[in-house]
């Protein structure tokens, strides 16, 4: 696997990019976004009378000399963006050709790039195993640090944790508000109710559902044991016309329970296939939908 | 509903509990890893296993294959049900056509009604069903053999006609008996009044024997004589009318003479089973008489009569006999006749002074006595007034020679076996026409008016009664006894067939127009077709006979529907509605492969 996980081609495609929330965040640090607070930065924001003590860099000469009247320019601040990447690590995200883990972890170097170029700060964290949180990461010359740790080795197939229960400790785990791009299969019953609470703590999340394609037409047949892989729980079906059809119908209702989750918490949702590349999400979904400008 | 074999129910639980076994049986299932199952319905169908044992689910499968398994035993156990109807599996019925059965008491008659049964049963049958018909009428006939064909059946049922004549129905029956006696579960069914003789020697076999009475009421006046006599004053014509009705009735009687009215009179209101007469004086140069009956009854083929004065239109003969039927029916063959039979000659027709109501005597084996009767036929016994003397008996003959004369024109004595002859010698007046081995075989003598045949065997001592020729010899004998002259009108009794001396192709104009070609048989001409009541016109070598045919029949006339039938020496009583048992099992096989094609249908939907 290519360590960078990303071609040249789609490097070049991102670049230029930057997240677009729809909500504005507060800043840490001194960084590339503006913000509605008043700070150092090219943005002109407003004027106001000369105050003692101010800068006198920001002083308008212009206006003192044909007004006499000291007038000092302001301009807006410029902060950085917490950019949340979570991967969702659980056991489920195995299945698929080429897996959902395998195409999460394209995504998310994919949006970390992007992040990084915006001079964002990129917080990545895997959802599923337990792992030490990561520092954030700021700066182009930070993507291989990303890049590596998503590649790095993990056995995923034995993750303990589901979705929903690595999203609550996530929630609780009192990390800076931001963006949570959510890099997930979406298959748990209880993710509906994960993501009020995330938004709940002020976090915009934006939900990108990735599923192989016999998840989306299963072609199973017979009389078989279904294991469930995250919970081992097993459901003995036959695997009729029936059954497939009241599994699509059952996928669909789940679906539709995430998009309205979402909707109202201000979020967003799209739903790819493992087989789809980079450029085509970023494309179709991620320009066109505005998740970056 | 009954069932024939109750005892195929009992498998049910055995086979019930084999298919409930097969159910606990547990489908060994195969393991699949998949990322979530909360979306995979919780739902399996017990459709195969291959692993012991689990809890019994109820499935519609199961529930199917129990139900098609008490359906097949149902089917199998021949359920049955009690069904109203004529028609059995195996069914002949006799279509009674008598003279009677044309009685309009019920509409439109009692014939026509019977008809729509028959026709009734055969379109209500099963396609499995047998039905034969055989027409009960003047000669019983199978107009319609065993078959499942309805079509064919209800076409040969169109051609049945009903006849105004006496109709053998016991024969007919002993016909369906021979058809259907040897078949379990067969039924004859008798569609008539009852209106004919006890039936004796019948016996119907392992077949059902059904009577479905028709006819509701006996209101029937008849004309019960015709004649003439010559009297002092003149000649007189009689009639006789007879209400053989259980209540009285009147009619007016029109008599005419060579189709002119010379009487017309209504009659008194004549009691049950009485009879009226009235005698009026009759033109002595007419040769026809005939009388004609308007009444309110409901048989009116017996409301006419003819007489015919010429004395060659008929011939009374007596025949003295211990019992021959050959020779009975070929007398009866000839249309002049009417036959009497006795064992002994009456006192009044010996020879004596006045008239004798005889014209012709035949001795059958009893010895000649010399009698009034202007012609005597004798077999085998000879007497004071025979032509021949005997000589002894002779036995196994041989034939030798015959003369051609008309008395033997188409007879061949060669093939006939005779067990023994009498020997005889012709007296002066005897003349030998045919001769054996033992002398002569056939003597004749003609003297004074008088003609007399002598054969010196009794029928019954030979073959000749199995003979072609024995009929011929019996009508060249009548006619030779009779005079040699034969008249152009006849008068002859519905439905009985005769012969009458024609050679060639004859026409025959029945009563209602249709002309049906008649064609000879031998030296003689069998006419069959007078079954109804009026004027036939017979037309041959140039000649044109003009044949009445009546209906003299007492137990024709008497119409009253019999309830209760003699057969066979026992008591039949009629049913309206006899019940038959109606096997149920195909039903019930075809529900059951309805069940199977269901379960299959819905394992394919589950599989």
């Amino acid at each position: 696997m290519n360590t960078m996980l990303l071609e040249p081609r789609e490097f070049r495609l991102l670049d230029g990019l930057r997240i677009n929330p729809r909500k504005s965040f507060g800043g840490k640090v001194r960084g590339e976004r503006l913000t509605k607070k008043k700070g150092v930065s090219i943005e002109f924001a407003d004027y106001r009378e000369y105050a003692e003590g101010d800068d006198l860099r920001h002083l308008d000469w212009n206006v003192l000399a044909r007004l006499d009247s000291p007038v000092m320019r302001t301009y807006r601040d410029e902060e950085d963006l917490a950019v949340h990447i979570l991967l969702d690590g659980s056991a489920s995200m195995s299945f698929g050709e080429p897996s959902k883990f395998e195409s999460a972890q394209r995504f998310a170097c994919a949006i970390g790039y992007v992040a990084l170029n915006g001079g964002d700060g990129v917080i990545p964290r895997i959802l599923g195993t337990r792992e030490p949180n990561q520092p954030t990461l700021r700066g182009r010359a930070n993507y291989p640090r990303l890049a590596g740790w998503t590649t790095q080795a993990r056995d995923i197939e034995s993750a303990k944790d589901g979705l929903s229960t690595s999203l609550r400790t996530f929630v609780a785990s009192s990390v800076r508000t931001g963006v949570c791009f959510l890099l997930s299969d979406g298959l748990d019953p209880d993710l509906p109710m994960a993501i009020r609470i995330l938004a709940g703590r002020g976090h915009e999340v934006m939900l990108l559902q990735i599923l192989s394609d016999i998840e989306i037409d299963p072609d199973l047949e017979g009389d078989l044991r279904l294991v469930d892989s995250e919970t081992g729980k097993v459901t003995e079906i036959t695997a009729n016309s029936f059954a497939l059809k009241e599994y699509r119908r059952r996928l669909q209702e789940h679906n539709r329970s995430l998009v309205e989750a979402l909707t109202r918490v201000g979020g967003r949702y799209a739903l790819v296939s493992t087989d789809q590349s980079v450029d085509a999400v970023l494309k179709n979904v991620w320009k066109r939908e505005g998740w970056v400008k | 509903m009954t069932f024939q074999n109750p005892g195929a129910l009992v498998w049910f639980l055995p086979l019930a509990g084999i298919v409930i076994l097969l159910y606990l049986l547990k489908m060994k299932r195969r393991n699949l890893s998949v990322p979530a199952t909360f979306l995979w319905p919780d739902h399996v169908e017990e459709i195969r296993a291959n692993a012991l044992f689990q809890k019994l689910r109820p499935t519609w499968l199961l529930f199917l294959q129990l139900l098609a398994i008490l359906v097949v035993l149902l089917a199998i156990a021949k359920p049955q049900t009690k069904q109203q109807g004529l028609a059995g599996d195996v069914t002949v019925f006799v279509l009674d056509t008598s003279a009677s059965m044309s009685a309009i008491d019920v509409k439109p008659s009692r014939f026509a009604e019977a008809r729509r049964l028959v026709t009734d049963s055969i379109r209500s049958a099963k396609p499995s069903d047998r039905i034969a018909i055989i027409e009960a009428g003047p000669t019983p006939r199978v107009i319609s053999p065993l078959s499942s064909d309805p079509a064919r059946e209800l076409s040969a049922l169109e051609t049945v006609q009903p006849t105004d004549a006496d109709a053998p129905v016991g024969e007919a029956l002993r016909l369906a008996a021979a058809l259907v006696g040897g078949i379990e579960g067969a039924r004859i069914v008798l569609l008539s009044d009852g209106d004919f003789d006890n039936v004796a020697n019948f016996s119907r076999g392992k077949a059902a024997f059904v009577y479905r009475c028709i006819g509701e009421m006996d209101d029937n006046l008849s004309v019960s004589a015709l004649g003439t006599t010559d009297t002092p004053t003149g000649r007189q014509l009689y009639c006789g009318i007879k209400n053989n009705s259980s209540k009285p009735n009147a009619g007016t009687l029109s008599l005419y003479a060579d189709g002119k009215v010379i009487d017309s009179v209504k009659s008194p209101k004549i009691g049950p089973n009485a009879q009226w007469g009235r005698t009026v004086s009759a033109p002595i140069a007419a040769r026809v008489f005939e009388a004609k009956l308007d009444a309110p009854d409901f048989l009116k083929s017996d409301n006419y009569a003819v007489c015919l004065t010429d004395p060659n239109a008929s011939l009374h003969v007596l025949l003295v006999t211990k019992g021959n039927l050959f020779l009975e029916r070929a007398l009866a063959l000839d249309p002049r006749v009417s036959l009497d039979k006795a064992t002994e000659v009456p006192v009044t027709e010996l020879a004596g002074s006045g008239t004798g109501q005889y014209d012709i005597v035949v001795f059958d084996g009893i010895p000649e006595r010399a009698v009034k009767a202007r012609g005597v036929l004798t077999f085998g016994s000879v007497g004071p007034s025979s032509p021949v003397i005997a000589n002894g008996t002779v036995s196994n003959p041989r034939f030798v020679s015959a003369e051609t004369k008309p008395l033997l024109a188409n007879v061949d004595f060669g093939p006939v076996f005779i067990d023994h002859q009498v020997s005889i010698t012709p007296k002066v007046s005897g003349e030998v026409l045919a001769q054996t081995s033992a002398g002569p075989l056939v003597v004749t003598s003609q003297d004074s008016g008088k003609r007399q045949i002598f054969v010196a065997f009794e029928p019954l001592q030979s073959d000749f009664p199995l003979q072609v020729g024995f009929p011929i010899f019996v009508a060249n004998a009548l006619d030779f006894l009779a005079g040699g002259v034969t008249s152009s009108t006849l008068v002859v009794k519905t439905g009985q067939p005769f012969s009458l001396p024609i050679t060639t192709e004859a026409r025959l104009t029945l009563p209602s127009g249709e002309t049906v070609n008649l064609k000879p048989t031998g030296s003689n001409l069998v006419v069959r077709e007078t079954r109804n009541v009026g004027v036939y016109i017979l037309e041959s070598e140039g000649k044109k006979r003009t044949i009445y045919a009546t209906l003299k029949s007492d137990r024709a006339s008497n119409i009253r529907p019999e309830k209760n039938l003699d057969l066979g020496g026992g008591q039949v009583k009629a049913s309206l509605a006899p019940m038959r048992f109606a096997d149920f099992w195909r039903p019930l096989a075809a529900l059951c492969i309805l069940i199977l094609c269901g379960e299959w249908w819905l394992f394919a939907r589950k599989s």
